[in-house]
């Protein structure tokens, strides 16, 4: 399977990448080609998350699971190929969600642009460790290597990580529901004020 | 209650600050030396060593120049503790306390006849169950101290240590040239006599025949040595522990040979502490004499500087690697060093070595008694720490490139040395990191997640 993940690695790559550019070019301009970009945004995330999907999918029938799961540049390829299918699919649910408010105000365009760029990240990661498994290694991995990242040892984290992140991840929709309750309060009693 | 704009910058910056940490702290946690697994992990996974080769029409020179902190040239010593005479049997789990383990240098030759030697050097000979390895210890309900390296044809189940083929078989595997030249210079039981030990790999680590460079000293019925220090030639009896903890000097009688030993005397009154080496020095005969130091093996400046020569024929074909003019050789090296033994030692991919011939490295040709080394090319060698990795695994379905060796693709197109010593440390944990691979795994997922609900939740409000 290896030739046909190979070749369709090329379809969500190809668009997520695009779909970074149009984030950065939308982010920093209002222009009517920014804005027409923009329109073609989801539909591009859309047919990213199928075509991704379809790779991974592809990806994992490679090597049997085991094999996979106990080669450290393998694990390190998984964790950031489902990091990126993961990601990707939650910037086209943010993007679907919000709407044109995502680009409202410098904060917004910031978070969108920060978005962007961390998605490209996760790509040009994620290829390059999959060439490295195809046995083509490139430059980026001593880019990584640079900061910090030896890709063939297995990307994990300490169990005080692992505890941390899941109070980060408890945490953050908790500040935003309490931000967005006590708003709702603060609007209600102005409200009722007037 | 902090407004939205406040909250989307906190929620971006604790996203950031995890993304942060995750970054910084990646892959930490789980290797350590964990000596009830038999597991020392050395700071250092990779070492140099640099490597010259010459010849003549008769001998061939090799001449090795590797790092070491500091010499180690003292193996298998009797302590006198407790009022009795103590030997240590066991290898140490990573160094040695005392810096007790002499320093060695082995070198695995072939001329063809073992192929898969020449496209995957010393992986071919660690089998199933090795020694020293986690869990060997009670495979097969044996002790694993003689389970040791062997070549692959010289088993029926490349998963079962013991399922040795026929007699018949090893020996027309042997007539073929189905084993590997073994050259073992040791810093203590070798070369202060200027010998370098000759053995092979075939169906085990045999030694060549003849009388090796050594014997024991240990008088196993009445539970102490044979022999002990002439104190007329050496003025002493026995060493003490300061003598060989930090020794550099290597000058004097710092070990016992036949021309310094005299027979035990039990009477005296012995010392806390005494020390006597083991193992005996003497000339050795027969094929087992066939490696020479050239000048001294000797360390100054941190570094070991170490030259073997030897005929290029040596006249023993079945325990010899034949070697002559327009041949292309293999070899491996390892170098143990840091008062290490058993399996922790830096090892080379394999090298090819061509008289007169093309290859990795061209040795010189030369005419006269001894090469100029001035006017040999260096071949700069890194050596790398192989964890425990064995031949069965690397050709099982486990290992992603099994299908690559099926196909004879030789290691070196697919590997450097620094990503095998990696891939040899987190073999041996390799249940530990795959559990908190998977955990990671999961929490990035769920992270981006959290942020992406949270900063949705935020950004579809209007600012006020």
């Amino acid at each position: 399977m290896a030739p046909y993940h190979a070749l369709m690695a090329h379809f969500p790559v190809a668009v997520w990448i695009t779909a970074s550019m149009i984030i950065v070019v939308r982010a920093l301009n209002d222009g009517p080609l920014a804005k027409s970009l923009d329109r073609v945004l989801v539909p591009f995330l859309v047919f990213g998350a199928v075509t991704g999907v379809m790779t991974y999918v592809l990806g994992l029938m490679v090597w049997p699971a085991d094999t996979l799961q106990t080669t450290p540049l393998g694990r390190n390829h998984m964790m950031a190929a489902t990091w990126s299918m993961f990601y990707w699919g939650a910037v086209l649910v943010l993007r679907w969600w919000v709407g044109e408010k995502a680009w409202e105000g410098l904060t917004n365009r910031l978070i969108m642009l920060g978005l962007g760029a961390l998605g490209g990240g996760l790509l040009a990661i994620t290829g390059t460790l999959g060439g490295h498994l195809h046995g083509a290694p490139s430059f980026v991995s001593s880019v990584l290597r640079m900061i910090g990242w030896e890709v063939y040892a297995t990307f994990y984290f300490p169990n005080w990580v692992l505890v941390m992140l899941a109070v980060v991840i408890i945490i953050m929709p908790v500040i935003a529901i309490a931000t967005l309750r006590g708003r709702a309060a603060r609007l209600r009693a102005e409200g009722g004020a007037a | 209650m902090i407004r939205r704009r406040t909250a989307v910058l906190v929620v971006t910056g604790i996203f950031t600050a995890a993304l942060f940490v995750s970054l910084v702290t990646h892959t930490t946690g789980i290797v350590r030396d964990d000596p009830e697994r038999n597991i020392w992990i050395p700071r250092e996974l990779t070492m140099p060593l640099q490597l010259q080769v010459a010849y003549n029409e008769q001998q061939i020179f090799f001449r090795y120049r590797w790092p070491a902190e500091r010499p180690h040239v003292y193996t298998d010593l009797l302590r006198f503790t407790d009022g009795q005479w103590m030997r240590q049997l066991d290898s140490p789990v990573g160094p040695e306390p005392d810096g007790i383990y002499e320093d060695r240098l082995t070198m695995m030759v072939d001329d063809g006849s073992v192929p898969e030697f020449q496209r995957y050097g010393g992986y071919i000979t660690v089998g199933a169950n090795m020694r020293d390895f986690t869990d060997a210890g009670a495979y097969a309900g044996r002790d694993d101290a003689h389970r040791r390296k062997y070549l692959p044809a010289t088993r029926s189940d490349p998963d079962d240590w013991y399922s040795v083929v026929d007699a018949d078989t090893l020996d027309a595997q042997r007539a073929a040239g189905y084993f590997l030249d073994l050259w073992h210079w040791r810093a203590h039981l070798s070369n202060p006599l200027g010998w370098s030990d000759d053995q092979l790999i075939a169906w085990y680590r045999l030694y060549d025949s003849g009388e090796g460079p050594f014997f024991s000293n240990w008088d196993g019925a009445e539970g102490r040595p044979r022999f002990m220090f002439d104190q007329a030639e050496t003025g002493m009896h026995a060493l003490r522990l300061d003598d060989v903890k930090d020794r550099t000097d290597l000058r004097g009688h710092y070990y016992l040979s036949e021309d310094t030993a005299v027979a035990f005397d039990a009477a005296r009154e012995w010392q806390e502490g005494d020390l006597i080496p083991g193992q005996v020095l003497r000339e050795p005969s027969g094929a087992r004499a066939t490696i020479r130091v050239q000048g001294e093996g000797r360390w100054a400046d941190g570094e070991w500087d170490v030259t073997l020569v030897r005929a290029l024929d040596t006249g023993d074909p079945l325990e010899d690697k034949i070697l002559q003019d327009q041949g292309v050789y293999t070899i491996a090296l390892a170098v143990h060093r840091d008062a290490k033994a058993s399996r922790w030692h830096y090892v080379s991919m394999p090298i090819q070595v061509g008289l007169g011939r093309d290859s990795d490295l061209a040795a010189s040709r030369f005419a006269g008694e001894a090469p100029d080394w001035s006017q040999a090319a260096v071949h700069e060698v890194t050596l790398f720490y192989p964890g425990q990795v064995s031949w069965p695994r690397l050709t099982s379905e486990i290992h992603a490139g099994s299908t690559n060796i099926a196909k004879g693709v030789p290691v070196k197109y697919r590997h450097k040395e620094a990503q095998l010593a990696v891939y040899g440390v987190e073999i041996e944990f390799e249940s530990e990191i795959r559990r908190q691979w998977w955990f990671s795994l999961v929490a990035g997922v769920l992270l981006i997640i959290s942020f992406v609900y949270s900063a949705g939740l935020l950004l579809k409000e209007r600012e006020g």
